[in-house]
């Protein structure tokens, strides 16, 4: 690369969410006219590392270089005035705005301070897209009537319609057919010709030999590697280091003597058209079960559809010989199921109530007669069940939003726990979860095992499959293509086994 | 918002004058009362005429005094065998009544007695039936401009409060220091705010006496019923109220009763039936109540059908029938309450 | 970068170990701020109107009049807290008062009169139930054409005329003869719903149930509640809240008539919002709601003892709201 200063410095980046450090002293160098993509598992922070870039999060300690200047970038509009712009995945349009509008819009061209110039937006607009290979579009047009490539256009024309100087591209090509693909690297290309920057966000190893330059890769809220060349380190390498350890955990000794009953939970046939292939799968008491794959393995779907959130298209779900209804969360949890889902926020706690009711609220019969609550049995029981489970603070009565990521995950656990639950579904156990927590949470599960609890786990750690789980089934595009004992596979075998074909 | 239309209709919902009636048809019969009362009953002319066809257009009866107006045109038609009533589907929608209007123009009605939802926003098609050859007669709710009707009947609100505050001056001539309460109706109406300047305006004739609070309600019993005892909790003793609305004079009679008084004397507004049999009965505060007649509905269909006819109304000198016609707003209390009883809406 | 770092990091601010036993009381500041505004208002009415605000007769007169859109209130707390709205409570306390008081329902008496409310606020509430927790249909929408057509069937059996009750024993009880001790009937209903509902929120599984599809529907649904039948539960809640309100507009009002129950899905919302209840759902206490009804009832009595006209309580009315969920804000933010 050029011997020229960076165009941005980001050093140490630290940003802290309740409960979780998303970014732990991230550096990112960017050089202009380079395609630098970022790298990592959902979580990893790049999300959150784009917002700062973007000025819509500000860092909690860190600085930030723009050309040789430190800068801090407090608002969109400042990252913006600066010449940074941001595609994000779920593109910010108005989709009751023409094209040009939205490309114009918050710096329309105007008369007299306000009388805004359609006419020159549409050409200006016209001319933009049709640098971006869409003059087919009308600038005139609604954005809500476009396909999602064509808003996808748009919204780089709106970048483009500042004096850019850095565009950030999330997972730009998610939803783009292959022809639309070599359509947005033929603009990547024309964009870097000029000098621009690209930070390119994608999952998409193949993508990334194509057009990147270098590439940063992000775990658990820090760079675990930084100005690779993206054309040179080998695919393993890269995604050791998406999937690896970063910390030798240690991981609870597994019991020797493995006579297990019989299973208690069932899976035969279970598919989802267009997500996962039929599935069949035994899981006894005491016994942990891991599910490996990349993302859009269909790894969440499998352990969704089990639970009952979603409906299967084909197959069974069997828990002591009984069958479940198909799609009936409900079913599931009666019969003894319980899940810890991987968005905890969003899909399993009660962010504004006490640990005790997101410790109870699966359970409440269990404290109630005739729907009346015996709230001193419940406290009670909710505190046995977090104590079992070392949650920390000691006291349930406090909000469960006040808690780490590692005491959320826990106090899920222990709803489960309390209803007595004999499958566990874990989707990421560790998701969120603070490094340093892990190895205690990597012992709870496998003492629940000890205590008989079925337990199928997913996770996009390779090393913590391995490490926790008796057995493994490995998942490549919705098939399982490997099963084996935990003890005979190792960090390379999963590699090529979720590697292989394509990449 | 329904309510709000709902409450418009009622707002015009008051009373009835039968010397209007009485304007037109230069007598007053004694006659028994039909089961569907409306006017005095005698027709204006009852010799037939030319034929005529009489397009009515109203508003949506979804208030007594709107159900009665209907009432009353309806059965003021029957009686003569010289008109047929083209009437429409009542409508508060402004565009649906303009359309209703523009129906009965196409069909080349001989006359039109239209009670607009609104009279500003109908004026146009006022105007368009005038330009179309076919006189107009406007009922109540008046039109912008009177090139939009060739006749317009209508109630007197600032009349009513003069009335009513005649009457209560009267009873309290003589008395010193006399307390006055006034409980009004919806307060976002300008026929509310003319009631309440007739009442002043009549007050002043008396020093004596002194308006001493005054809290608006919707026309609705509910409202009726809470103002009520919020004013009978604020004044401990006076001496009249006057309530502008009989609808929601039930309320206000309720409130009485709740609180245990008796020690005033009330007028009503509008003409209600209910109004009229407890003033009969005097068992009650309620004592009078003054007009304001839906029987100008069916004085309507007699200035239409002299419209239609040519001739102008009987009793009076002209050719013609006047322009506009104001009925006055009667006092009704126990002595002539059986006269007015069967005008009376539910 | 191979260090791990320190374990759990610490929580929250110094919460003191004793904190708050069990059984002990929380006085919530939220609800502490209100009572302190009713407090004033109090002292407004007391020094402005001495001889008329502070006697029993006025104290009958505030809890009365506050009962009607109390226990529609209670039923809107619950629909709220549990993220949804419900905009056709006005529109059913009118088509439970005129079903109630027509004459056919008037000649099964008392108990006719009672039941025929209560049925048609139950069914209104099912209806609305169904159409959001199985028709999934968006609660405004839902309830706003059930605004419409309640309001519209209402008109239809009055005609637009008022039905007056002449059942002896329903009128009664709406007058001073029945009062227990000097309270009224009506308020003793008004407390009865409100401890009820007090209890239902706090102490039962079906209140817990409310909050948690309040706070988070995906996360409640996977943890084993049904969420749809617990939504038909609250609709059917609000419903049956309206029908007990409408009877007691009847014999406080001693009639039915299309125009009941006006606007009153606006006041119970203002009261909701300003008793703490979030819009959006997953908080919101009963105890706040009845602060706020008996706020806004109270206002409006000062109101009128002073003789000042509807334009100025307008303009107060929204002044209020404002200011109280402004102090709200300022004193819950200060608190956390």
């Amino acid at each position: 690369m050029a011997p020229s200063p960076p165009l941005l410095t980001m050093s140490k980046i630290t940003k802290s969410f309740p409960g979780v450090r998303a970014l732990d002293g991230v550096d990112l160098e960017v050089q202009a006219g380079e395609v630098h993509c970022l790298l990592g598992q959902n979580g990893a922070g790049k999300s959150t590392l784009i917002k700062v870039l973007a000025g819509a999060h500000q860092p909690d300690d860190g600085t930030i270089t723009w050309r040789g200047e430190r800068t801090a970038l407090r608002s969109p509009i400042a990252a913006m005035r600066l010449g940074i712009a941001t595609i994000y995945q779920e593109l910010d349009l108005v989709e009751g705005l023409s094209v040009a509008e939205n490309v114009f819009l918050g710096h329309e061209p105007t008369s007299a301070g306000f009388v805004v110039r359609g006419r020159e937006a549409r050409t200006t607009t016209a001319a933009l897209l049709k640098r971006l290979g869409h003059g087919e579009i009308d600038p005139a047009r609604l954005v809500g009537d476009l396909s999602a490539a064509q808003q996808q256009i748009v919204s780089m024309a709106r970048a483009l319609s500042h004096d850019v100087r850095l565009i950030v591209m999330d997972e730009p090509s998610a939803a783009l057919d292959p022809d639309e693909v070599d359509n947005l690297f033929r603009i990547v290309g024309a964009l870097t010709a000029d000098g621009v920057a690209v930070v390119y966000i994608s999952h998409r190893l193949e993508e990334i030999r194509r057009i990147g330059d270098r590439v940063t890769v992000l775990k658990d809220g820090r760079a675990v590697a930084g100005g690779l060349p993206a054309k040179d380190t080998p695919t393993r390498d890269v995604v050791a280091l998406m999937t690896g350890r970063n910390v030798e955990y240690v991981f609870p000794d597994r019991p020797v003597d493995p006579a297990l009953p019989d299973p208690v939970l069932t899976v035969k046939g279970l598919s989802r058209e267009g997500e996962f292939a039929p599935l069949d799968l035994e899981l006894r008491p005491g016994e942990i079960v891991g599910l490996a794959g990349l993302v859009g393995s269909g790894r969440s779907e499998i352990l969704e559809t089990i639970y009952g959130a979603r409906k299967p298209s084909t197959g069974q779900v069997t828990v002591d010989g009984r069958v479940l209804r198909p799609g009936s969360v409900r079913a599931a949890v009666r019969a003894g199921l319980g899940l810890a889902p991987e968005e905890r926020k969003a899909q399993a706690l009660l962010m504004l109530e006490s640990v005790t009711r997101n410790v109870s609220v699966s359970s409440m019969s269990r404290f109630s007669y005739g729907g009346w609550l015996d709230r001193g049995k419940e406290r009670e029981a909710a505190l046995a069940a977090t104590r079992e489970l070392s949650l920390r603070p000691d006291n349930p009565s406090v909000p469960v939003r006040t808690l780490s990521g590692g005491n959320q995950q826990k106090a899920v656990l222990a709803r489960w726990l309390l209803r007595g639950c004999r499958v566990l579904l874990l989707d990421e156990p560790t998701r969120g979860v603070d490094v340093g927590a892990r190895a205690e949470l990597y012992a709870v599960i496998r003492r629940l095992a000890d205590e008989g609890l079925a337990v199928l786990m997913v996770s996009s750690e390779v090393p913590e499959v391995l490490g926790l789980a008796d057995r493994v089934l490995v998942l490549r595009e919705g098939q399982v293509v490997h099963r084996a004992r935990a003890q005979d596979l190792d960090e390379h075998d999963v590699l090529d086994l979720v590697l292989a074909g394509g990449h | 918002m329904p309510e709000t239309t709902s409450r418009r209709g009622l707002l015009f919902g008051a009373a009835a004058a039968v010397t209007a009636g009485g304007l037109l048809t230069a007598c007053t019969s004694n006659e028994p009362k039909g089961a569907k009362p409306a006017a005095n009953d005698k027709p204006a002319d009852d010799k037939p005429g030319k034929h005529v066809t009489i397009g009515f257009a109203g508003p949506q009866a979804d208030h007594g005094w709107l159900n009665a107006i209907n009432d009353n045109a309806k059965e003021r038609a029957k009686k003569y065998s010289d008109i047929t009533l083209e009437a429409t589907e009542g409508s508060n929608d402004t565009a649906a009544q303009i359309g209703q209007v523009e129906t009965l123009i196409n069909k080349k009605v001989d006359v039109l007695v239209i009670l607009p939802a609104d009279g500003k926003a109908l004026t146009q098609v006022g105007l368009k039936a005038m330009r179309a050859g076919i006189p107009v007669v406007n009922l109540d709710r008046i039109f912008n401009t009177p090139q939009a009707y060739r006749c317009w009947i209508g109630g007197d609100n600032y009349g009513m409060g003069l009335s009513a505050g005649n009457y209560i001056g009267e009873k309290l001539k003589g008395k010193k220091n006399a307390r006055v309460v006034e409980l009004a109706g919806l307060d976002n109406l300008e026929l509310t705010k003319q009631r309440s300047q007739g009442f002043d305006d009549a007050l002043k004739n008396y020093p004596n006496i002194r308006k001493v609070a005054r809290q608006a309600a919707e026309f609705t019993v509910e409202s009726g019923q809470q103002k009520m005892s919020q004013l009978l909790q604020a004044q401990k003793n006076f001496d009249a109220l006057w309530n502008h609305d009989d609808d929601q004079g039930v309320g206000a009679l309720r409130a009485i009763k709740q609180a245990g008084r008796n020690d005033f004397l009330m007028v009503g507004g509008a003409g209600a039936l209910s109004a009229f049999q407890a003033i009969e009965a005097d068992d009650s505060v309620l004592k009078a109540t003054v007009l304001y007649p839906p029987t100008m509905a069916a004085s309507a269909i007699d200035l239409a059908r002299a419209l239609g006819q040519g001739k102008g109304v009987s009793g009076m000198a002209e050719f013609e029938i006047p322009a506009h016609v104001t009925l006055f707003s009667a006092v009704v209390d126990k002595d002539n309450v059986a006269q007015y009883m069967p005008t009376g809406f539910k | 970068m191979t260090q791990p770092v320190s374990p759990a990091r610490p929580v929250a601010p110094k919460s003191a170990p004793s904190r708050t036993g069990p059984k002990a009381f929380r006085p919530d500041i939220r609800t502490l701020s209100l009572v302190g505004v009713l407090l004033a208002l109090v002292l407004i009415g007391g020094v402005t109107q001495p001889d008329s605000f502070l006697d029993t007769d006025n104290v009958q007169l505030i809890l009365t009049q506050a009962s009607v859109i109390g226990v529609v209130t209670v039923g809107m707390t619950f629909v709220i807290i549990s993220g949804g709205i419900d905009l056709s409570v006005g529109a059913i306390v009118a088509l439970a008062s005129v079903w109630a008081t027509t004459v056919a329902t008037q000649d099964y008496g008392f108990a006719g009169i009672l039941f025929t409310a209560v049925v048609v606020g139950v069914g209104c509430g099912l209806v609305n139930g169904l159409l959001i927790a199985y028709g999934g249909m968006v609660p405004f929408i839902a309830t706003l054409a059930m605004l419409a057509s309640g309001r519209g069937l209402a008109l239809q059996i009055t005609d637009g005329k008022t039905q007056v009750v002449t059942v002896q024993s329903v009128l009664g009880l709406g007058e001073r003869d029945s009062y227990l001790l000097g309270i009224p009937p009506l308020v003793l209903v008004f407390a009865a719903v409100t401890v009820i509902g007090w209890l239902v929120l706090n102490r039962t599984t079906f209140g817990r149930r409310s909050v948690a599809v309040g706070g988070n529907a995906e996360a409640a649904r996977l943890a084993g509640i049904d969420v749809r039948r617990q939504r038909l539960y609250l609709y059917l809640l609000s419903g049956l809240c309206c029908g007990i309100a409408a009877f007691l507009l009847i014999v406080l009002a001693g009639s039915g008539q299309n125009t009941n129950g006006n606007l009153y899905e606006l006041d119970a919302i203002a009261a909701a919002i300003i008793g703490g209840t979030l819009l959006t759902g997953g908080r919101g206490t009963i105890t706040g709601s009845v602060l706020g009804v008996l706020i806004f009832t109270t206002i409006t009595n000062i109101f009128a003892l002073n003789n000042l006209q509807s334009d100025v309580q307008q303009i107060a009315k929204g002044a209020i709201i404002v200011a109280a969920v402004l102090v709200q804000r300022r004193t819950s933010t200060t608190s956390s």
